[in-house]
């Protein structure tokens, strides 16, 4: 992969929050990187929940019908799946829970005091049949297992249909790479408690690598932004987790899954391999990790 | 490892993401976050334990003391900002300390960080023996980060 000193080759910004870095073996034009930025805003536009206008702030506040876009209806049969093999621990329903806890549009970081609103079961709350939402009450949906998974696969598939064939797409924490030759690309796992540490490395040629982890956006000493459904507070006792899989939305999503509920049924559902480092400094990783993990 | 001694704080973002900031002070492109620092005080604290060479260590032209700086970033809310507060002894980092959210937070926020954090801290490889292109782990507070950190540099340039 081309190096950083090729502007037009390499492509870095920042976007939904986060460090983007787009790198190809074939010139980045700039109007392909102008459709990119686009596509970037309009995702953010449907799916932030950070946003006053974004369609997803409308609904927690009006119920009705909701044509969504077309990635609506591969991100709810995802995310339905990953609440039916965890029962009801991963759910897009904590929007709620998440702003009581502190983690709110204005980032106060201050939990609100008392008990926390209950996260509704999915099919009280919410129904998708055919791209359209329909929610009979509002309802604060948070897309963060596995939105940005989403936006990295988006972003890659439209670097394709452009005529890219080595082309890398790396989110910070949720990467997809697309390869015509053999070479691969090695990426350290970092050690959450101790950055100059990787766990291992992933070795990846086409597919998708995410990371998750409890560890970055947390407040208070029990506070992180990873809720159980079940309980409705905080995930406990995984502290990080990564992810391969063909795309990024499953690298994401199964890797939020992993800090809330246990590896097998998720590797046996989907084309996956995975690694954990527990809260007690445990790692462990499933036997076809590509790459190498050290414990 | 003498990781341990150093507030739990320091190591979710820690020498990884410093070295190449310090390093490559000269050019400066922090891209394309908006807005900047906005503020940063040197302040002096009580020193911390002198740092074990395997510490990044910055050109001898960075003075002494403690630092605080404040940085800003985008994040799915719009600006964050996150404190980070910095000792230099002998050129060396001794304390680093991150905190969240608005100006004057309290540290708390970031106390505790790690539930198991210490059992973890010591298990892998180190990423310079190891051929790698690229790490996966970082996110979020990287851009806010690093500007408090330029900010920190051209304050402690003397």
């Amino acid at each position: 992969m081309p190096g950083a000193r090729d502007p037009l080759r390499s492509h870095s910004f920042e976007a939904i929050g986060t460090a983007w870095s787009i790198e190809s073996a074939d010139t980045l034009e700039v109007p392909l990187l102008e459709e990119i930025h686009r596509l970037i805003d309009r995702f953010d536009l449907t799916w932030s929940r950070f946003r006053d206008d974004s369609l997803i702030s409308r609904i927690a506040t009006t119920p009705g019908d909701y044509a969504l876009p077309e990635e609506a209806t591969p991100l709810f049969e995802f995310y339905r799946a990953l609440y039916d093999l965890s029962h009801g621990r991963v759910t897009p329903l904590v929007g709620r829970s998440l702003e009581a806890l502190g983690y709110d549009k204005h980032y106060s970081l201050i939990a609100t005091p008392g008990p926390l609103p209950p996260i509704p079961a999915w099919d009280d709350a919410v129904s998708f049949y055919d791209g359209v939402l329909t929610a009979p009450k509002p309802v604060l949906v948070d897309v963060g297992a596995c939105g940005k998974g989403l936006l990295v696969d988006l972003v890659m598939e439209h670097l394709l249909e452009s005529g890219h064939t080595r082309v890398l797409v790396d989110a910070s924490g949720d990467l997809r790479r697309s390869d015509t030759t053999g070479s691969i690309e090695r990426v350290g796992l970092e050690n959450p408690a101790n950055p100059a540490l990787a766990l291992g490395v992933a070795e990846i040629n086409t597919g998708a690598l995410a990371a998750s982890g409890t560890n970055k956006r947390r407040w208070a000493s029990h506070l992180h932004h990873v809720l159980d459904g079940v309980t409705g507070l905080p995930s406990t006792g995984v502290m990080a987790s990564w992810v391969v899989a063909r795309d990024a939305m499953t690298a994401d999503g199964v890797a939020t899954a992993l800090l809330l509920a246990p590896p097998e049924p998720f590797a046996e559902a989907f084309d996956i391999e995975w690694v954990t480092l527990s809260d007690s400094g445990v790692v462990r990783h499933s036997p076809g990790f590509p790459g190498e993990v050290f414990s | 490892m003498t990781t341990a001694r150093r507030p739990i704080v320091m190591s979710s973002l820690g020498l990884l993401s410093l070295a190449p900031v310090i390093a490559g002070c000269a050019s400066a492109d922090t891209s394309s976050a908006e807005d900047a620092l906005d503020q940063s005080v040197p302040a002096s604290e009580e020193a911390q334990a002198p740092a074990p060479s395997a510490e990044p260590t910055l050109a001898a032209s960075y003075q002494d003391g403690s630092y605080q700086a404040a940085g800003g970033y985008q994040s799915p809310n719009g600006s964050e900002t996150i404190q980070l507060s910095l000792t230099l002894e002998n050129g060396v980092i001794t304390a680093i300390e991150v905190t969240p959210g608005a100006a004057g937070g309290t540290s708390e926020r970031y106390q505790g960080q790690f539930a198991g954090g210490i059992a973890a801290e010591t298990i892998g490889k180190s990423l310079d023996e190891l051929n790698v292109s690229r790490v996966a782990g970082s996110s979020l507070t990287s851009g806010g980060f690093k500007k408090a950190l330029e900010s920190i540099k051209a304050d402690a340039r003397g």
